[in-house]
């Protein structure tokens, strides 16, 4: 049969087999040299990031604000006194936990109402601890930060200082002030319901995020930009890509899951449908300054949207359409033909079957495309350059109709700035994008995960 | 309007028009049976209902109104024949089986009786299927009209990943259904036997349910829509045999309100349940055709085509 003489002990086949073999090995060495050389090239490239970065998004905990901002400001309470607050979690996990275990040695069965209670029982008082603490705190630091800033009638009333804050300062009050006592009671619920997973793992985020907070700047977050780089921030950058992600969202999965509807339910199966499809799959690998160049004079020039939020938005929404198709067609492909069948069969009409059926059972999948298709368009600057949005604004925008500019411009025009300053904010800026990339890229894993039907 | 009575024949009847008078040549000479006959039908005598002499009918000891009554129906998917002219009536309140080996097109025929082929591109229908006085192939009958009238049950349970009660209420709410939407939940469950095993967890997902019960599910979500005709395509295929019995005694109590049409492989159930047999067999081109049409006893004990014995002796593959 083969070639090769059967020698003893080997078979007839024993020589293509081995060469099948040296040749997965090779390539086996070709891609973990791939691998590695590319691993260790983006690992420098986040290392050097990271520690330029470091030096402007984080405090080392101990520092006061003016020392960081490099001009006397005021003296302010610096978080290092909280520090020890990010032991309150885990210390919140053990007390439910020994509470029981106390409990049941003295008690052999415990109803299982009882186990609750005593979760609550055991992690409210630390958790309205916690949030005492936490306001004192925040009352005494934003008290001196609105005497500095010249706010009058400055008091401690927590009211007032939600009222007084703004942006950021706002959503750190409420995070740090709400979420991390709330944790603390979820952490002791979970726990006592036997959910021991996501027990740990909630807190565990939460004191994450907590010790993160801690040694944030929250300057950098919360600053507009400015020529000196020790008072240039992101505030204008992370606004203006919030809100233009917002309306290309609204303007691009509404208009890509229809046409994934049409091409998958109504679209009969011809030349023109095939045509259609086919140019989805290469408007997908159009280079983004063509959509830039081609919002330019669609949105900026002839539908006189100027240089705001919006022509950027239709620009982008443009641009991640083929990407929601796509994925919005997959997930369309993914419900099975028996149960379009079996709504059929009671008397559905086509869109009652898509509307009542196809359309939830595939609405996870959509979503995790739309929001891979977001984490495309918020690092994107190619075509936002070309429809010229600027680098330094400001202002927030209020309207749509606003000029804004977005995190990869700002980084990029610090970057090209002449003063070393700048790219260590740039590096900042890089990490800030880098982790809200993370976060909408774990976000689109967990939902595909969450929404996975086994038929 | 009109009822079609299909048989009122007796083997003494005199309407009794039978093979020797179809043996016959234009020139009025007597010739032999087809070949395809068997010689000593002794007992059984057959009338043909197609030109082709190939479909039999076994007389009737009955009397029974027709539900749907099959006029040369022929499917075709692109220009592929499915299925070829096959004349009969599926007669009302009965449990009647298609029987015939993998690719005969018994799914093809069943799916033409609900117009679910309409969803397959390429594929058509042609003939006649009277239901209730219409052609229910003609395009301007109401296919949605035609599905919630005809339920069907799949091979593979297919219940809606969604709660017990939203897979049995969907069907009656796109309907436009206005009465006890609970009431006839639990009616509709009670009838297909799965009440009693579901009745505290409504709100569980069908899916989560045995193959047996998804199956018994899929009955009741078929029933909720009130029907006239129910179609199964292999119903318990799928399941162990203690769930195919379930289903098949299932079918039997359904058999007293509703027109059952099922698919099987399986000789013993197509004995056990139906009343009435289709026999299809797909020749050199893989058409299907009907070969053989009658009361299931008769078609079980003393076939007329010599290819009905053969498949139901098991001499087919
Ligand atoms: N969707 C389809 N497209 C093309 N041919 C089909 C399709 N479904 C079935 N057929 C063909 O029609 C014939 C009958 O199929 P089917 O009705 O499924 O047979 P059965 O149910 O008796 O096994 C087979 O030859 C099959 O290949
Ligand atoms: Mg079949």
């Amino acid at each position: 049969m083969s070639a090769a003489t059967p020698t003893a002990g080997i078979t007839p086949y024993a020589p293509r087999i081995r060469a099948r073999r040296g040749l997965s090995v090779g390539f086996m060495v070709i891609a973990l040299l791939a691998i590695t050389a590319s691993m260790l090239m983006l690992g420098a490239l986040i290392v050097e990031i990271a520690v330029d970065g470091a030096a402007r998004l984080f405090t080392d905990g101990s520092a006061t604000v003016q020392e960081v901002r490099g001009e006397t400001l005021i003296d302010l309470p610096t978080p290092e006194n909280m520090n020890w607050l990010a032991w309150a979690m885990p210390v919140a996990i053990l007390l439910p936990f020994l509470g029981l275990r106390v409990v049941r040695s003295l008690i052999a069965d415990i109803p299982a109402l009882a186990e609750r209670a005593i979760g609550f029982a055991t992690t409210l008082p630390v958790a309205v601890f916690v949030h005492i603490l936490y306001v004192r705190f925040e009352s005494a630091y934003y008290i001196e930060y609105a005497k500095a800033i010249g706010v009058d009638g400055a008091s401690g009333n927590i009211f007032q200082l939600f009222a007084e804050a703004s942006g950021f300062q706002f959503v750190r009050l409420i995070v740090a002030g709400l979420i991390l006592p709330l944790g603390i009671i979820a952490a002791g619920w979970f726990w006592s319901n036997r959910l021991r997973r996501p027990s740990l793992l909630l807190p565990a985020i939460a004191t994450a995020a907590w010790v993160v907070y801690l040694f944030l700047d929250p300057f950098f977050l919360s600053s507009y930009p400015s020529r000196l780089p020790a008072q240039a921030g992101l505030f204008s950058a992370i606004t203006g890509t919030l809100y233009m992600m917002v309306i290309t969202a609204a303007v691009a999965f509404p208009l890509g899951v229809g046409a994934a509807i049409y091409l998958e339910e109504y679209a009969r199966r011809n030349w023109f449908s095939r045509m259609i499809q086919v140019n989805i799959s290469n408007l997908a690998g159009v280079p983004s300054i063509i959509y830039g160049l081609l919002g330019l004079q669609v949105f900026v020039r002839v539908l006189e949207f100027e240089r705001s939020v919006l022509a950027g938005a239709c620009t982008m929404a443009l641009l991640v359409m083929p990407i929601i198709i796509v994925s919005a067609q997959e997930a369309l492909r993914t419900v099975p033909p028996s149960m379009r069948e079996a709504a059929y069969a009671v008397g559905a009409t086509r869109w009652q079957v898509i509307r009542f059926h196809v359309l939830p059972y595939a609405f996870g999948g959509m979503l995790t495309g739309n929001i891979l298709a977001m984490s495309r368009a918020i690092g994107e600057t190619a075509p936002l350059i070309a429809i010229g949005a600027l680098t330094f604004i400001a202002f927030l925008a209020d309207s749509p109709t606003d000029d804004f500019t977005v995190m990869p411009i700002q980084v990029f025009n610090w970057v090209t700035r002449p003063q070393s300053g700048f790219h260590e904010i740039a590096a900042s800026g890089i990490i800030v994008l880098m982790l809200v990339l993370l976060v909408m890229n774990a976000a689109a894993i967990v939902m595909r995960q969450r929404t996975r039907t086994d038929w | 309007m009109a009822r079609n009575f299909f048989t009122v024949m007796r083997s003494s009847a005199p309407t009794r028009t039978a093979s020797p008078a179809s043996n016959q040549t234009p020139s009025g000479q007597v010739t032999a049976p087809p070949p395809n006959m068997k010689q000593d039908a002794a007992a059984g005598v057959g009338v043909h209902l197609d030109p082709n002499l190939e479909a039999v009918r076994h007389d009737f000891t009955e009397e029974v109104e027709t539900a749907l009554q099959l006029r040369n129906v022929s499917a075709f998917y692109g220009s592929f024949q499915a299925i070829d002219k096959m004349t009969m009536p599926i007669p009302r309140n009965r449990v009647t089986a298609l029987i015939g080996p993998s690719g005969c097109g018994k799914s093809t025929l069943l799916r033409c009786f609900n117009r679910m082929n309409d969803l397959i591109p390429g594929a058509r229908i042609e003939g006649e299927i009277e239901f209730e006085g219409r052609n229910l192939i003609d395009p301007n009958v109401d296919a949605v009209e035609v599905r919630r009238r005809i339920g069907m049950v799949f091979q593979k349970p297919n219940p809606f990943p969604k709660s017990i009660y939203e897979n049995v209420a969907f069907g009656a709410r796109i309907n436009g259904y206005s009465g006890d939407m609970d009431r006839l939940v639990e009616d509709s469950l009670r009838r297909a036997a799965l009440w009693d095993e579901v009745k505290d967890e409504l709100d569980k997902s069908g899916l989560a349910l045995s193959g047996g019960q998804q199956q018994r599910l899929c009955i009741a979500r078929a029933i909720a829509v009130q029907p006239e005709i129910i179609l199964m395509d292999e119903p318990a295929s799928a399941l162990d045999p203690v769930a195919t019995l379930k289903i098949e005694d299932l079918m039997r109590e359904l058999a007293e309100e509703y027109t059952i049409v099922v698919v099987t492989h399986n000789m013993q159930q197509a004995g056990r349940v139906s009343d009435y047999t289709a026999f299809l067999l797909a020749g050199e081109e893989r058409v299907g055709r009907l070969v053989e049409f009658g009361p299931t006893q008769d078609i079980f004990t003393n076939p007329i085509d010599q290819r009905t014995e053969d498949y139901i002796t098991g001499r087919y593959g």
